[in-house]
């Protein structure tokens, strides 16, 4: 007694390759927005962790000339020290700002031909009591203290960064919701045409006693793996964007940290996964709900 | 089996398609449904069925008041009930035996079941050599068999039939009778709504005559038309002398209680559907009930 899933999958593939069309517009759609569903994740996340990696340990670098003498670098200490709003202060000396030089520049051989541990700026890397004091303490230091090569605070950088993103992260996520919306209403009409051509057969089981959730769970079925094909083909897409953006962050100094470990690309692949099936599942539902009459 | 209850229907917007009708069906009868065109006739099938509701009245099958029934219960109530139609209605894409095993298939019954009964029920419709085929291959009588044959594989209490004689020609719908007969043997009820006045003449079984949503007779052992006989007595015998083509089926108490039941052989469903008489009351009701583990 019962739906047995041989019966569903039977009437499910049927389904499908007789309306083969619709399911295929259906299931590049879904695939078209789950792309863009991922990547804008993606991007999210490796933009946040670029930022925070920039942003969470320094508020303050302070840029001290290559080689110079001890009496200034004794100086800016002691202005450090002198500066309420600085909450600590780190020193890297010479040999740890060129080792930290050769992490960052990795790969840019050229580059590092021409560093030497006397070449690179040594570094203060401050912390704030509050990171929005950065512009007020960095102009302080770079007003002409002596043996200052220049300071930065991450603050601008990273307010352009996270505009820019925000703002990519927002078309995205419109084109993306749309095109979610355009996939539903997709699947429905796919579900619309099938349950059409399948109009003799549904009256037939409503006549003989089907159980409405027999009649029903095919074509749901059939909404449901629309959206997880759309959804298998989104998460490749999201793989490549992913090695693309490894890709950029090998190459492009300031993405340096902008990778997404593989624990959250799993999470962001169940996720797109996740949308694809319930988009199919209420695209489907909808279908059945307005055009099944049982 | 079947209790109409002081039964009305209007549809939206018209006059009603029946009216205060109240009658009752036995267990196992032969009853014909005439009236001109309009008259109510599909109405009162689809009201059985709970295609439609009664907006006055009840309607109850197997004692069970069908119109409080929720909606997720009527499935149940229509695996008791086989319909026949004037148009087949067969699946055009699934053979002969695909078609007859879909209404198994579809109420979820397992495998080995429906191959048997399937193959059991094209014998009793004679089309055991033609599981094969495509509806389309069969002439208008047979596909009206497959018909039958889907809404009985089941082996429902009751069996409808809107005309389903009405695409046929005479010698064909003969055929089609004596089947819906040899089926009513086995103690299933037949309720056959029809225009057909030589079959209702010949068969002389109940006939309900309905005229735009009235009641307008109820006689046992009745013909198509009103006869001047009728009027006198409705439920004595009339003298019209009978085709001899049906002359046979005409005693049904006798059939019943008779020993060599044909049907036996063709359909071995003695254990599970006993050819019953009025007397034996419930008895198919509760034993299919619980054969089926199933109520509505
Ligand atoms: N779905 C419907 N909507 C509105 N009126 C209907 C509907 N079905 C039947 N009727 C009307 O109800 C009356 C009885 O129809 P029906 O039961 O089909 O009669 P019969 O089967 O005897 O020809 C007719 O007047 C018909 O027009
Ligand atoms: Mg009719």
């Amino acid at each position: 007694m019962g739906l047995s899933v041989e019966y569903v999958a039977k009437e499910t593939a049927t389904n499908l390759w007789r309306n083969r069309l619709m399911a295929l517009a259906a299931i590049l759609t879904v695939a078209v927005s789950l792309s863009l569903v991922g990547t804008a994740l993606l991007l999210r996340q490796a933009v946040n962790r670029q930022i925070g990696a920039v942003a969470s340990n320094v508020n303050l670098q302070i840029f001290v000339n290559p080689g110079a003498p001890k009496s200034q670098l004794a100086y800016i200490r002691q202005e450090i020290k002198a500066t309420p709003q600085i909450e600590s202060c780190n020193y890297l000396n010479s040999t740890e700002s060129y080792n930290q030089a050769k992490q960052l520049l990795k790969g840019q051989k050229t580059v590092l031909s021409v560093l030497s541990p006397g070449t690179v700026p040594t570094d203060f890397r401050c912390q704030l009591h509050n990171p929005n004091q950065a512009a007020t303490v960095g102009a302080l230091f770079s007003a002409g203290i002596p043996g200052v090569y220049k300071v930065t605070w991450p603050g601008q950088s990273i307010h352009v960064m996270e505009q820019v993103t925000s703002v990519l992260q927002l078309i995205l996520l419109i084109v993306a919701i749309a095109l979610l919306v355009s996939s539903l209403v997709l699947i429905l009409n796919a579900i619309r045409m099938a349950i059409f051509s399948r109009r003799r057969e549904v009256s037939v089981m409503k006549l003989v006693g089907a159980t409405n959730w027999f009649i029903r769970i095919p074509f749901m079925a059939e909404g449901l793996v629309q959206g997880f094909l759309g959804s298998l083909v989104a998460v490749g897409i999201v793989m490549l964007s992913n090695w693309g953006l490894s890709y950029l962050s090998d190459r492009v100094q300031a993405l340096s940290q902008a990778t997404v470990p593989s624990g959250d690309l799993l999470v962001t692949e169940i996720l797109v996964v996740l949308v694809g099936l319930i988009v199919g599942v209420v695209g489907s539902s909808v279908a059945v709900r307005k055009f099944l009459d049982v | 089996m079947i209790r109409f209850d002081d039964v009305t229907k209007v549809y939206k917007g018209g006059s009603p398609a029946l009216k205060n009708i109240t009658l009752e069906i036995q267990k196992g009868e032969f009853v014909f449904l005439v009236g001109s065109s309009g008259s109510g006739k599909t109405t009162f099938l689809k009201l059985i069925l709970r295609e439609e509701k009664p907006d006055q009245g009840a309607i109850y099958v197997a004692g069970r008041d069908i119109g409080v029934l929720s909606a997720w219960k009527v499935p149940h109530l229509r695996r008791n009930l086989g319909c026949v139609f004037q148009d087949f209605r067969l699946l055009p894409n699934k053979t002969v035996a695909e078609n007859v095993a879909f209404a198994l298939e579809v109420i979820g019954r397992p495998r080995q079941v429906i191959t048997t009964q399937v193959a059991q029920v094209l014998d009793l419709v004679g089309l055991g050599q033609k599981a094969s085929r495509m509806p389309d291959e069969l002439s208008g009588g047979e596909q009206q068999r497959v018909a039958i044959a889907r809404a009985f594989v089941n082996r429902p209490l009751v069996l409808l039939a809107d005309e389903p004689t009405g695409n046929l020609d005479p010698a064909t719908s003969q055929g089609i009778m004596s089947l819906l007969d040899r089926i009513n043997r086995t103690g299933t009820t037949v309720l056959m709504a029809t225009h057909d006045v030589g079959i209702v003449d010949s068969m002389r079984r109940r006939v309900i005559e309905l005229d735009r949503g009235t009641l307008v007779r109820d006689q046992a052992r009745g013909v198509y038309g009103l006869t001047d006989e009728m009027h006198s007595s409705t439920s004595g015998l009339p003298a019209v002398p009978l085709s001899p083509a049906f002359a046979e089926l005409l005693d049904k108490d006798n059939r019943r209680s008779g020993k060599a039941d044909l049907d036996k052989q063709k359909l071995p469903l003695s254990d599970d559907v006993p050819v019953s008489d009025a007397g034996k009351g419930n008895s198919r009701v509760s034993s299919v009930r619980a054969r089926r583990g199933s109520r509505y």
